[in-house]
C-alpha cells in the first residue's frame, strides 16, 4: 500500500483576477498543519496554468477559492480542462464568497465539494484525507 | 504624594476583595493584539506629564484631535461606497447625485481595469463590469462625465496599480473642459503597497509601482494643488486578518516609504503631505483599544513628520483618518446583529475623532445591499451624531485612566513594530521576503482557530445560534451581454483611433520608463499623450509591462 502511505499532495491557487487569499491562506495553513504537502500558487492564475501545475506536481487534490463572483465560469473551464487532459480523477474543491444556488451548478461541472465562507478549517481537512484515500484506493 | 496616596489606597482595596479579584485574574485578558487588559484603572496608570504626553486637541501632537473643538467644528463626513454598472449608467447615477447637491461617491472598478487589462484580454474572461464599472480607455472616462464639469465636482477613484493612468485620463478630461488645473479636486487611492500583502490587485514588481506613485505625487505637487492623489490605507490589513497593531504599523511603514521615496526626488514634504489621507478600519471589537488607536496615531504621525521629515506646516502633521467598518466581521447567522456591530465601529471612531466614517450594510454578507439596508448603514451614523450627544465635546475619552494607558501602550507597540519593519530592512523589503503576508497570515490564523474553538465569541455564530433561512439575496451576477458591449466597445476603439499616434506615444512612454527614475523622466507626461491618443489602459499598462515586468509574491507561510 505505497498510495496509501504518500502523504496527501495538494495545489490550492486562486484562479482569475480577485485578489481575496485570507481564506485560501488559512486553509492552506491548516492542511498543512495536518501533515498535508501544500503547493500554494498565489494569485492571478489562469485555469490552464492551475491545471497544468496539478498533472505536473501529480496531486490528489486541487483547491480553488473564488470571492468576486467569477466561481462559475471559472470553475467550468478548469473542471473542462483536467478532463481534457485525463486528469478528473484529480479532487476538484472551490472556496470562498459563493451563493447557495451555484453550489449545484459547480458540482455539475465536475467540482466535488464546495466549502463557502464560514466553512470549518477542520471538516475541510477531514474532507480532504477522505477524499485522498478514495482516490488511492480506487 | 497624590499616586502614593492612589496606590496605598488600591492596595487596600484589593485586599478588601482578594477573593474576587483573584478569580478575575484567574483568566487573562487581553486584545487581539495581545496587549493585556486589567481589571481596573487608576491614576496609576495614566501619564504621569498630562501636559507633555496628552496635551490639547488642535495642537501638536494632536493625540486628542485634529481640531480645537473637534465635532463642534465640523461633524464627520457621512460616507458610503457604491458599485456601479456600465459607464453610460455610471454617468446617469453621477448627475443625479450631483443635482441633489452631493458628490458621487468613490468609483469601484472592475478588476481587469484594476489590473491593466483591456476587456477581451483573456484572463478578463468573466470579469468585466463585475466589481466595478469597467473603464478601457479615455473614451470611457468622457462617458461618465457627459455633461459633468470636472471643476466644480470631487472625483474619488478607487484604483491603485494603473492611478497613473486614471490620473492622466481625469488631466486631459479636465483640460478638454478647459478646466483650470488648479481648482480640479479628487482623489486616487493610489497605494499599491498594500495590494502586494493584503489586497492582492498589483501589476508590476514594488520598485517600479512605487516609482508610479512618486510620479503621480510630484505631478500632483506641481500641477494639481487642489487633489489628493495618495489614501494609504491600514484597513485592508485587519480585512485580510491583520491584528490592530499590525493594521497601523503597516500604514505607517508604507507611507513613510512613499514619502522617503518623494523626498530623494526632491519633493517637499510640505508640497504633498497635506493630500495624504489614512483610509483605515473602525470595529467594534475591542472598542476602547479602537479609540486609543485613532488616539496614538495622530500622535506617532505628527512626531514623525515633525522630527523625521521636518515638515514645518502642523497641517502636514495632522493625520487625518477615514474609516470604514469591516465587512469580515460581519455575519451571516442573524444578519440583523450586524446593525448593533456597526452601530458600536461607528461609535468607536468618533470617540476616536475620526474624520470620515462608512458603514457596511447588514446584508453585504449575502450580495448587493438592498437599498433599505443602505438607508439604514447611513441613519445609523444619523442616530449617532444627532441623538447620543457624543460630538459635543472633543476627545470626550481624553483622561480616561484605561484609554490613556492604552493609547500609551499601543504605541508603544505600533514604534516597535515599525522599529522592526526598519531592522528588516524598510518596507519594501519586508514585503518582498515575504514577512509582511506571514505577519498578517498568522494573525489571521490565530483568530480563526479562536473562533473555531470558542474562545472568541462571534454571536450568532459559535454562540446564541438560531438556525434560520437565509434571507433572499441579490448576488453579483456575471453578465455576458456587458461584457460583450466593453469588449465590442474597444474593438471599435481601436478601429476609429489614429494607431500611428498610439504607437509613437506607447514606443515614448516605454523610452521614458527605460530611463531611471527622476523628475525628468517622470512617466506622467507620457501617460498623459498616450491617454491623449485614447491608447487603452491595458496597452498603457502593457508598454510599461514590457520595462517592468511583473510582480511575483512570495507565497510561503
Amino acid at each position: 500500500m505505497i498510495a496509501a502511505q504518500r502523504r496527501i499532495r495538494v495545489l490550492m491557487g486562486k484562479p482569475g483576477l480577485c485578489g481575496h487569499d485570507r481564506g485560501i491562506v488559512l486553509v492552506v495553513m491548516a492542511l498543512r498543519d495536518a501533515g498535508m504537502e501544500v503547493i500554494y500558487s498565489g494569485r492571478h492564475n489562469s485555469p490552464e496554468s492551475l491545471v497544468e501545475v496539478a498533472i505536473q506536481e501529480d496531486v490528489d487534490v486541487l483547491g480553488v477559492s473564488i470571492l468576486a463572483g467569477g466561481h462559475l465560469a471559472l470553475c467550468e473551464r478548469i473542471a473542462r480542462l483536467l478532463r481534457e487532459r485525463n486528469a478528473q480523477d484529480i479532487v476538484l474543491l472551490a472556496g470562498g464568497f459563493i451563493p447557495p444556488e451555484d453550489i449545484p451548478k459547480l458540482k455539475a461541472f465536475g467540482v466535488k465539494e464546495v466549502f463557502r465562507d464560514g466553512a470549518k478549517l477542520d471538516d475541510i481537512v477531514r474532507y480532504i484525507e477522505g477524499a485522498a484515500a478514495e482516490r488511492a484506493t480506487a | 504624594m497624590y499616586l502614593e496616596k492612589i496606590t496605598t489606597a488600591q492596595e487596600a482595596w484589593k485586599q478588601r476583595h482578594a477573593q474576587e479579584i483573584a478569580r478575575a485574574e484567574a483568566a487573562s485578558v487581553a486584545c487581539e493584539d495581545g496587549i493585556p487588559v486589567k481589571v481596573l484603572y487608576t491614576p496609576a496608570d495614566a501619564p504621569a506629564d498630562f501636559d507633555r504626553e496628552v496635551g490639547f486637541p488642535g495642537d501638536f501632537p494632536f493625540t486628542r484631535g485634529n481640531d480645537a473643538t473637534g465635532y463642534r467644528k465640523k461633524l464627520w463626513t457621512v460616507s458610503h461606497y457604491a458599485g456601479f454598472g456600465s459607464p453610460t449608467e455610471t454617468n446617469t447615477l453621477f448627475r443625479r447625485m450631483i443635482d441633489h447637491g452631493g458628490v458621487p461617491p468613490y468609483m469601484a472598478l472592475d478588476l481587469p481595469t484594476q489590473l491593466g487589462l483591456d476587456p477581451d484580454h483573456p484572463l478578463a474572461c468573466g470579469e468585466v463590469g463585475m466589481a466595478g464599472t469597467s473603464v478601457a480607455s479615455l473614451r470611457d472616462w468622457e462617458t461618465i462625465f457627459e455633461g459633468i464639469k470636472l471643476e466644480d465636482t470631487f472625483v474619488g477613484t478607487v484604483i491603485n496599480a494603473p492611478a497613473a493612468v486614471f490620473l492622466a485620463m481625469h488631466v486631459v478630461l479636465a483640460e478638454k473642459q478647459g478646466a483650470d488645473l488648479r481648482k480640479i479636486r479628487g482623489n486616487l487611492q493610489n497605494d499599491i503597497l498594500k495590494e502586494f500583502t493584503a489586497r492582492g490587485n498589483f501589476i508590476f514588481p514594488v520598485a517600479p509601482s512605487i516609482r508610479l506613485v512618486t510620479d503621480t505625487l510630484e505631478y500632483c505637487a506641481r500641477h494639481l494643488p487642489a487633489y489628493w492623489p495618495l489614501n494609504v490605507c491600514g484597513g485592508h490589513y485587519p480585512e485580510a486578518g491583520a491584528n490592530r497593531v499590525h493594521e497601523v504599523a503597516f500604514a505607517f511603514a508604507d507611507a513613510f516609504t512613499y514619502i522617503d521615496d518623494a523626498l530623494r526626488r526632491g519633493v517637499a514634504i510640505d508640497s504633498f503631505g497635506k493630500g495624504i489621507f489614512f483610509l483605515m478600519k473602525t470595529n467594534h471589537t475591542d472598542l476602547l483599544e479602537e479609540v486609543a488607536k485613532f488616539r496614538a496615531m495622530r500622535k506617532i504621525w505628527a512626531m514623525r513628520i515633525r522630527d523625521r521629515y521636518g515638515a514645518k506646516d502642523e497641517e502636514t502633521m495632522k493625520c487625518r483618518v477615514l474609516a470604514h467598518s469591516g465587512g469580515s466581521l460581519l455575519t451571516r447567522e442573524r444578519p440583523e446583529l450586524n446593525i448593533a456591530r456597526t452601530t458600536l465601529a461607528c461609535v468607536a471612531g468618533v470617540l476616536g475623532g475620526i474624520e470620515l466614517i462608512g458603514l457596511r450594510t447588514m446584508d453585504e454578507v449575502f450580495g448587493i445591499p438592498a437599498e433599505k439596508s443602505e438607508l439604514i448603514a447611513i441613519g445609523t451614523q444619523h442616530v449617532v451624531a444627532h441623538e447620543t450627544g457624543l460630538p459635543h465635546v472633543v476627545d470626550p475619552l481624553g483622561g480616561s485612566y484605561l484609554v490613556e494607558a492604552l493609547t500609551a501602550e499601543f504605541e508603544r507597540k505600533v514604534l516597535e513594530e515599525l522599529e522592526r519593519i526598519e531592522r528588516i530592512g524598510g518596507m519594501i523589503a519586508a514585503i518582498e521576503s515575504g514577512y509582511v503576508r506571514k505577519a498578517i497570515a498568522q494573525d489571521a490564523y490565530a483568530t480563526h482557530l479562536a473562533w473555531e474553538n470558542g474562545a472568541k465569541v462571534k454571536v450568532g455564530v459559535n454562540k446564541y445560534r438560531i438556525e434560520e433561512n437565509e434571507p433572499p439575496r441579490q448576488p453579483y451576477a456575471y453578465k455576458p451581454e456587458e461584457e460583450a458591449r466593453q469588449i465590442a466597445a474597444v474593438k471599435q476603439l481601436r478601429r476609429e483611433r489614429d494607431n500611428d499616434a498610439v504607437e509613437r506615444a506607447l514606443a515614448r512612454l516605454v523610452d521614458c520608463a527605460r530611463r531611471p527614475a527622476s523628475s525628468e523622466s517622470n512617466l506622467m507626461a507620457p501617460i498623459i499623450e498616450a491617454v491623449r491618443a485614447y491608447a487603452t489602459v491595458g496597452e498603457i499598462c502593457g508598454a510599461l509591462r514590457q520595462v517592468f515586468g511583473e510582480y511575483a509574491e512570495p507565497t510561503a507561510f
